[in-house]
């Protein structure tokens, strides 16, 4: 037990930036322009067929990712698919950072009856696959995305509520923040100042895994017909629509919007990896 | 540190067998709360449809207002929602969830017709990501350095598949281009029924071979770190009986309660894959009774859903004493 | 109970080597390659004869439980190693998988520091006592009388109900008690004995301690013992080693370490803890905080440390010297004494 190599330790911990990280975020950056600024950026319509045209490979002239089978640019498409997509599943992380956060500080600095009754609701919430939740909602509300959108944020919850409170927990038991309380700062100042700053960077990397969860999420409802409506289309409809297509032996209408969920879904995670890991090399060396 | 042990380990034998006893028994308890309360959402998200929910139940067809008055009473609309509630929860206790509306039958008999189908998938896609995903978490976590890299680079591309982009891939390259496997439908018999199955199968073991070749590698270099391995490897243990007494044993708990986990998301994988291969089972009926409103199953299926991973996952958290001994004394398990 | 002149002409006394329990001779060992190589050890000289009790002294991140551990074989992954390790008269370091796996099993034990970690926690104490056997062919009835036989004699309760018991159901104490049984089952030449006691409460550390030295007399046993505690080392060591940041600093009998300590930094450990011979000396921490070899300064480790470092001192690594009872790496010896 004595076996301790510090020097290897030392090296170890020293930062760098992985060239996956890079790419991750970069790939992230560009998805997200193309999104934003599609009207500039897409060739076509995305909403313009041309059945003379349909099915084309990536690669043909003015269609640079191919056609689909009513002949719309999956190249345009796949840029005003990326709005939806990515705002979609930002909505989603979101309301559930804010849920999670106020459940798991409430829980941390209320305890007792209040800790056990919020912990029993997350497990619920927890024995609930998500998507089912939201196919149920969907049941009710009707296809569209605004009611699966909630749902999912609460079926999100309870991840960003126990990191919340464990971290608060954490961070409450340390002297200063006993140094404060003595001197008269409420317990809402206390939170708001000193715990927040603390519990941001593990909501930030728990926030990204749960983007990529949600946006796979999002697209299988679409993908199911249970998401967006058209004309709306997001990659997950766009997939669906090529289902056929891909049965007849012309599935790049679908490969290249399920490449897209994919590396985006990657490049999250890349993402979340890294800033949950240098959030965990922080915290080591400070204790 | 030393006092809270021999604490512990007094406490252990002493009072182990009523602990047992009461862990066991809290456990079951909250998992029938867990349930009841899921089985309250679930009834209540019918009596959330704006307006009248037998409308919404008929789509828009027309209905004699005695085939209103028989459906209000059938989905004890008549009742309010407490009575109503434990009718419906009554009668799927007994399990009898109610008629389709679209089908005119009985919900148990068309998700009991189409189980065979999912519950195969579910057990196959099941009992590939967990052989593969153990396999390769294990080789990552002794090889180390170059295997564990491709094992992690693997793990983070196959985690993030949805089942319905694995599925066209898949389609594409074993079914339309190689001609290997079918690309739709079930088939006739165990060995057709398990060639039409395999892509679907696949298609959902991918993301959860992703999550369990990482959590499995974590588990497992977890447990090669620990000094009881060394001290065995320093006793002469042979390396394989090692690995296999010392790292894979101690590494199981963890492990199952992920494919516990998972297992939730295998069933709602079905929805998906079911749709995307053509086949006819429980997700697929899900799907449809979703898009159809076809409440009765919807219900029907969720709260088999939920009462099927609750139940599982109880059982695991049950079994962890069996592979540590630790567990049920109430100590940290890791 | 002879000290030798100098590490150097040790090396050459093959003869001798065959006969010691535990011979390391200028043990080097490093992880990582290039620029990323890190070094752990460096010309380690540490013997143990028969039936001998030896200490190895020094702070965490000396080397002392790597030292130790290199008997068995057990490196650091990656870890390469130059010199030589003998136990009992095999070459560890050049020792195949199965040679190796013999003298874990026959020649060489190792008893841990914390015995709840040592312990698999899954399995039974019985089956840890009579894994090694069943593994050479002894049926399963024989290899549990023979665990029952070794609990009995290291003073466990209930022997035959303690088989089937897990770890977490025993103390430490006990748990250890434990660990020396199965470590002296097989009749060991070499016991390698890493901080035994650190993790025990008082009174069990001195029970534990007797048991260590009872069973190793009866059965001849060469005992390392590794520790931090100067005054537990000088107490039950022959002689004693002390190590700094990876090398050995000085080698000593065991009762003239608080009488004529000729190292710098074996004065400084001796200052540093509370003084159990009723002497009012005030405790005296060693300035600075312990090294581990990648990051100590060049030349003598200990100088930037050292109340008596000089230019010289940054030179070289000071060779091994003759002072009093003493072989010491150090350039001043004689200024060193209380």
């Amino acid at each position: 037990m004595t076996l301790t190599i510090p020097a290897l330790r030392a090296r170890g911990a020293r930062r760098h930036r992985p060239l996956g990280v890079s790419l991750a975020a970069a790939f992230l950056a560009l998805v997200a322009a193309t999104g934003l600024l599609a009207p500039l950026l897409a060739p076509h319509s995305p909403d313009a067929t041309s059945l003379l045209d349909s099915l084309a490979p990536p690669g043909t002239a003015g269609h640079l990712l191919g056609t689909d089978s009513t002949g719309r640019d999956v190249l345009s498409r796949l840029m005003y698919g990326a709005r939806l997509s990515l705002l979609a599943p930002l909505g989603v992380v979101l309301l559930s950072g804010l849920l999670g956060t106020a459940v798991g500080l409430l829980a941390a600095r209320a305890g007792g009856w209040v800790d056990a009754v919020l912990a029993r609701g997350m497990d619920i919430v927890f024995s609930f696959p998500s998507l089912l939740l939201a196919m149920l909602v969907v049941a009710v509300s009707g296809p569209g995305l605004a009611a699966p959108i909630c749902v999912l944020a609460v079926s999100y919850t309870p991840f960003v509520g126990r990191v919340v409170r464990s971290v608060a927990i954490q961070e409450g038991a340390r002297p200063y923040i006993e140094g404060y309380r003595v001197m008269g700062f409420g317990g809402f100042h206390v939170a708001v100042r000193h715990l927040l700053p603390n519990i941001l960077p593990v909501l930030v990397a728990q926030s990204a895994l749960s983007f990529g969860y949600a946006l796979v999420d999002l697209a299988s409802l679409s993908y199911l017909g249970l998401g967006v409506r058209p004309p709306d289309a997001d990659w997950g409809s766009m997939i669906s629509e090529a289902q056929s297509a891909v049965l007849q032996g012309e599935p790049w209408s679908g490969l290249v919007p399920g490449c897209a969920v994919l590396l985006t879904v990657v490049s999250v995670n890349v993402l979340a990896e890294h800033i949950g890991g240098s959030i965990g090399g922080k915290r080591s060396e400070g204790a | 540190m030393k006092r809270t042990s021999k604490r512990a380990s007094k406490r252990a034998s002493a009072a182990s067998r009523r602990g047992l006893a009461r862990w066991i028994g809290a456990r079951a308890l909250g998992a029938a709360l867990t349930v009841l309360i899921a089985s309250v959402l679930i009834y209540g998200a019918l009596r959330l449809v704006p307006g009248d929910p037998v409308l919404a139940v008929a789509g828009g067809r027309r209905l004699t207002p005695d085939q209103i008055e028989a459906l209000r009473h059938r989905y004890g609309l008549d009742r309010g929602f407490v009575q109503g509630y434990l009718a419906w929860v009554g009668d799927a206790a007994r399990l009898d969830f109610g008629t389709s509306f679209n089908y005119q039958t009985g919900v148990t008999q068309l998700i009991a017709g189409r189980l065979s189908v999912s519950g195969l998938l579910i057990l196959y896609s099941a009992a590939l990501a967990v052989l593969l995903g153990s396999a390769v978490a294990l080789a990552s976590a002794v090889r180390g350095g170059t295997v564990d890299r491709l094992a992690a680079a693997a793990a983070s591309v196959t985690t993030a598949t949805p089942p319905f982009v694995a599925a066209i891939v898949l389609l594409t390259v074993f079914s339309v281009r190689l001609g290997w496997f079918p690309a739709t439908g079930a088939g006739e018999g165990f060995a057709d029924r398990l060639r039409h199955l395999t892509l679907p199968a696949a298609a959902m073991a991918i993301a959860a071979f992703g999550v369990l070749a990482r959590v499995g590698n974590a588990a497992f270099a977890d447990e090669l770190r620990r000094e009881h391995v060394d001290a065995a490897r320093g006793r002469g243990v042979a390396g394989a009986a090692v690995i296999r007494r010392h790292v894979v044993r101690n590494a199981l708990g963890p492990l199952l309660t992920v494919v516990a986990l998972l297992l939730g998301s295998l069933f709602v994988g079905t929805a998906v894959v079911e749709t995307a291969f053509g086949l006819d089972g429980v997700g697929s009926l899900l799907v449809s009774s979703v898009q159809r409103r076809d409440f009765p199953v919807v219900q029907g299926i969720a709260l088999l859903a939920v009462v099927v991973f609750v139940t599982v996952n109880t059982l695991v958290d049950l079994a962890l004493p069996l592979i540590d001994p630790r567990a049920a004394a109430g100590g940290p398990r890791r | 109970m002879t000290v030798l002149a100098n590490g150097r002409e040790r090396a050459g006394e093959d003869a001798a080597a065959q006969r010691d329990a535990l011979s390391v001779e200028r043990l080097s060992l490093a992880v990582g390659h290039g620029d990323a190589a890190v070094p752990l050890l460096a010309d380690v000289t540490v013997r143990v004869g028969r039936g001998e009790t030896v200490g190895l002294v020094g702070e965490s991140g000396s080397g002392k439980s790597l030292t130790a551990r290199s008997a068995l074989g057990l490196l650091p992954r990656g870890a390469r190693a130059t010199g030589r390790v003998e136990v009992a008269g095999v070459d560890v370091l050049a020792a195949d998988r199965r040679t190796l796996r013999e003298l874990r099993r026959t020649r060489a034990s190792m008893v841990f520091q914390d015995p709840r970690a040592a312990l698999n926690p899954v399995r039974r104490i019985g089956d840890y006592l009579t894994e090694g056997l069943r593994a050479r062919g002894t049926p399963a009835r024989d290899a549990a009388a023979r665990a029952l036989d070794l609990l009995d004699r290291v003073g466990i309760r209930d022997p035959a109900g303690a088989l089937r018991r897990y770890p977490h159901e025993f103390s430490g104490g006990m748990l250890q008690r434990v660990v020396i049984a199965g470590a002296l089952s097989t009749e060991p030449d070499l016991l390698l004995a890493d901080e035994p006691t650190t993790a025990l409460d008082v009174t069990t550390q001195a029970e534990v301690i007797g048991l260590l030295r009872r069973m190793q007399r009866a059965h001849g046993t060469g005992m390392l013992f590794v520790t931090h505690d100067l005054d537990l080392a000088a107490a039950i060591c022959d002689r004693v080693y002390v190590m700094y940041a990876g090398r050995v600093m000085e080698e000593s009998a065991g009762a003239s370490l608080f009488t004529a300590p000729a190292h710098p930094y074996t004065r400084g450990l001796l200052e540093a803890g509370p003084s159990v011979r009723g002497e009012k000396a005030a405790i005296r921490p060693i300035r600075g905080r312990p090294r581990a070899l990648a990051e100590a300064p060049g030349g003598c480790s200990f100088r930037d440390r050292c109340p008596l470092a000089g230019d010289d001192c940054a030179e070289a690594v000071p060779a091994y010297r003759t002072h009093g009872a003493s072989v010491v790496a150090c350039l001043r010896p004689e200024r060193v004494a209380p």
